[in-house]
């Protein structure tokens, strides 16, 4: 079974990597948002006290690059999957093959998650180095913390993304439900502007929301702002919200195919 | 009798939000929907014999996909039981797709950015086909559906009726013991249905492959179901083989007689006149009361007769027959 997971991961890569207009236009989107937010963070600092809540400027930088750079890597299309699956119908297809259909989907995701590695962050960092030099790590520790925390990110992510899916099949008509949670995500995960600028009402709300371990705890692993137990402690919370978030797609899950609704033919 | 396939009163009910029109209409509904009730299935029951080939028919939206559906575990049925290879398909949906091949005309199953034969290395791993199988199973595929030429070709660039044939070897790699066909043949120019009439009688005779055809061109029914089973609004109307289900519903023959010159009197007590054109007519007669030859020898003493044709019914007439008695809603 891990092999069909395995294959499908495989074929997504290697059709994505033949696509390269797109990648092209991804590259260059993403560069111009990485500069002006980077020098939108220059000419906010200039005016001000020279460093906001023990944040540097080189810090701030460095937070930013990352910051577009993971979202290039973070792909969960999975709920576009659905959406469009039902929309068409297709997803009957998916429902007669022995496998699990979500994790067919996560497989998927992988695939482009890896392509997207190679042929968008990679350029992405290139160009960050050239304009910016390169966003070393706090640490070679905090670094070490960074990547078990991205992937814990990216759990969360994509079961957030996998719910919105769900709902696909209760409502038919998805609308922008994606593109609100998306917009949601995008705020209150510091991904754009950390929280720590935040005011303090909203930090704590946050807290409590599964949002900001998915860009702000690894990104703060990686620029030192957390310190190691409070690192360690972010990952235990983000473990949490994928136990949560599974929990519910998998109660979810059981449900709908008890009333899943099949358009046409 | 050893069943593959056991339908027991089986069930689906639909709930519709009735939309009204108009910006109004469209609000009121969003608020306060007029939800009703419809069954799409209502109380179907029949079973299949193994090595059987049972055409599914019906007019749209009499309820054959959703009992395909149904029966391949995609929809749970409001009440009625599914017994699929002596497994339900509601309880164990895994388990029972492993024993089906489905194939819905109007879908494919196929990776449309993928090559056609990695589509099939991707199946192989999921239905977890040992590879001698794999390779001996996609040889003999290959060749009875003539699949080299465009095995190397990305899905998106095939033809409707390649693609077909692609599917229809999909569906048949992990050697399923039971065949669904939706529609196969919709849209495919005659030597494509051929190829895939063909394929059926083959792979039913060779491995014994029970198969379920819904269709709409009755020409397959013809050439491959020993038995039909039609259903209409839902219900199921008739169950038995094709030849006794033609003969039950059209009990009339036609009789088409044209003439060297007119004659005034035409009626005769064994058969009405239905139609009448210039010099032919059309006379029906019931074959119950009359042979054919029998009837034309007494039309033979009193006009004079240029031409003689017998019409049989065929299944078209049958199953139109079948449609308007039972379209009451």
């Amino acid at each position: 079974m891990l092999q069909a997971y395995w294959y499908i991961t495989k074929m997504k890569l290697l059709v994505n990597l033949t696509y390269r207009f797109e990648v092209f236009t991804s590259v260059a989107t993403n560069l111009i948002l990485m500069l002006a937010s980077v020098f939108l963070w220059q000419t906010a600092y200039k005016g001000g006290s020279g460093s906001v809540e023990s944040l540097s400027l080189q810090d701030i930088t460095t937070y930013t690059i990352l910051s577009i750079i993971i979202s290039t890597i973070f792909v969960c299309d999975v709920q576009n999957t659905i959406y469009y699956k039902i929309r068409e119908g297709q997803i009957v297809t998916d429902f007669y093959r022995p496998i699990p259909l979500f994790a067919c989907y996560l497989a998927e995701d992988i695939g482009e998650m890896l392509s997207s590695l190679l042929n968008r962050a990679l350029p992405l960092v290139v160009f960050a180095s050239i304009f910016f030099g390169i966003p070393w790590p706090a640490s070679f520790g905090s670094f070490l913390l960074f990547l078990p925390s991205c992937l814990l990110s990216y759990a969360i992510l994509w079961l957030l993304s996998a719910l919105i899916g769900l709902i696909a099949f209760w409502v038919m008509e998805l609308g922008n439900m994606g593109n609100v949670k998306d917009a949601i995500v995008r705020v209150l995960s510091g991904s754009i502007v950390p929280l720590w600028f935040f005011p303090e009402s909203v930090q704590t709300v946050s807290k409590f929301l599964p949002f900001q371990y998915t860009y702000q705890t690894p990104l703060g692993i990686y620029i030192g702002n957390t310190s190691m137990s409070e690192a360690l402690t972010s990952m235990a919370v983000q473990a949490v919200w994928i136990a949560v978030l599974y929990l519910i797609l998998a109660a979810g899950w059981a449900r709908t195919k008890k009333k899943t609704l099949i358009q046409g033919g | 009798m050893e069943t593959v396939i056991e339908v027991k009163d089986l069930v689906k009910e639909y709930i519709i939000v009735k939309k009204e029109s108009g910006l109004r209409g469209s609000i009121k509904s969003l608020l306060f929907p007029k939800k009703t009730k419809f069954n799409g299935v209502n109380g179907i029951s029949f079973s299949i014999a193994p090595g059987e080939i049972v055409g599914y028919i019906g007019p749209n939206g009499a309820g054959k996909s959703t009992t395909i559906k149904m029966l391949t575990g995609i929809l749970h049925p409001t009440s009625g039981s599914i017994k699929v290879c002596g497994i339900s398909p509601q309880a164990d949906r895994k388990a029972v797709v492993r024993k089906l091949g489905v194939v819905f005309g109007q879908r494919t199953q196929l990776y449309w950015d993928l090559r056609l034969g990695e589509s099939f290395e991707l199946l192989c791993r999921i239905y977890q086909i040992d590879q001698q199988a794999y390779d001996d199973n996609l040889a003999i595929l290959t060749d009875v559906l003539k699949l080299q030429e465009f095995i190397n070709t990305p899905v998106r660039q095939l033809s409707l009726g390649q693609r077909m044939r692609g599917d229809i070897a999909a569906a048949m790699l992990h050697s399923p013991s039971v065949l669904f066909l939706d529609e196969p043949t919709i849209g495919l120019d005659a030597d494509a249905k051929h190829a895939i009439r063909n394929f059926i009688k083959e792979i039913n005779r060779t491995r014994g492959v029970t198969v379920i055809l819904t269709t709409h061109d009755l020409d397959d029914v013809e050439q491959l179901c020993s038995r039909i089973i039609v259903v209409n609004n839902g219900k199921l109307v008739e169950d038995g083989p094709i030849g006794s289900i033609i003969h039950k519903l059209t009990p009339h023959r036609l009789l088409v007689v044209e003439l060297h010159e007119p004659a005034d009197d035409l009626t005769t007590p064994h058969a009405t006149v239905i139609k009448q054109e210039g010099l032919k007519i059309w006379y029906q007669f019931e074959k119950e009361s009359i042979s054919a030859s029998e009837l034309i020898a007494a039309l033979s003493q009193k006009l004079p007769i240029q031409d003689i044709s017998v019409k049989e019914p065929n299944v078209e007439d049958a199953i139109r027959e079948v449609y308007k008695t039972t379209a009451t809603r």
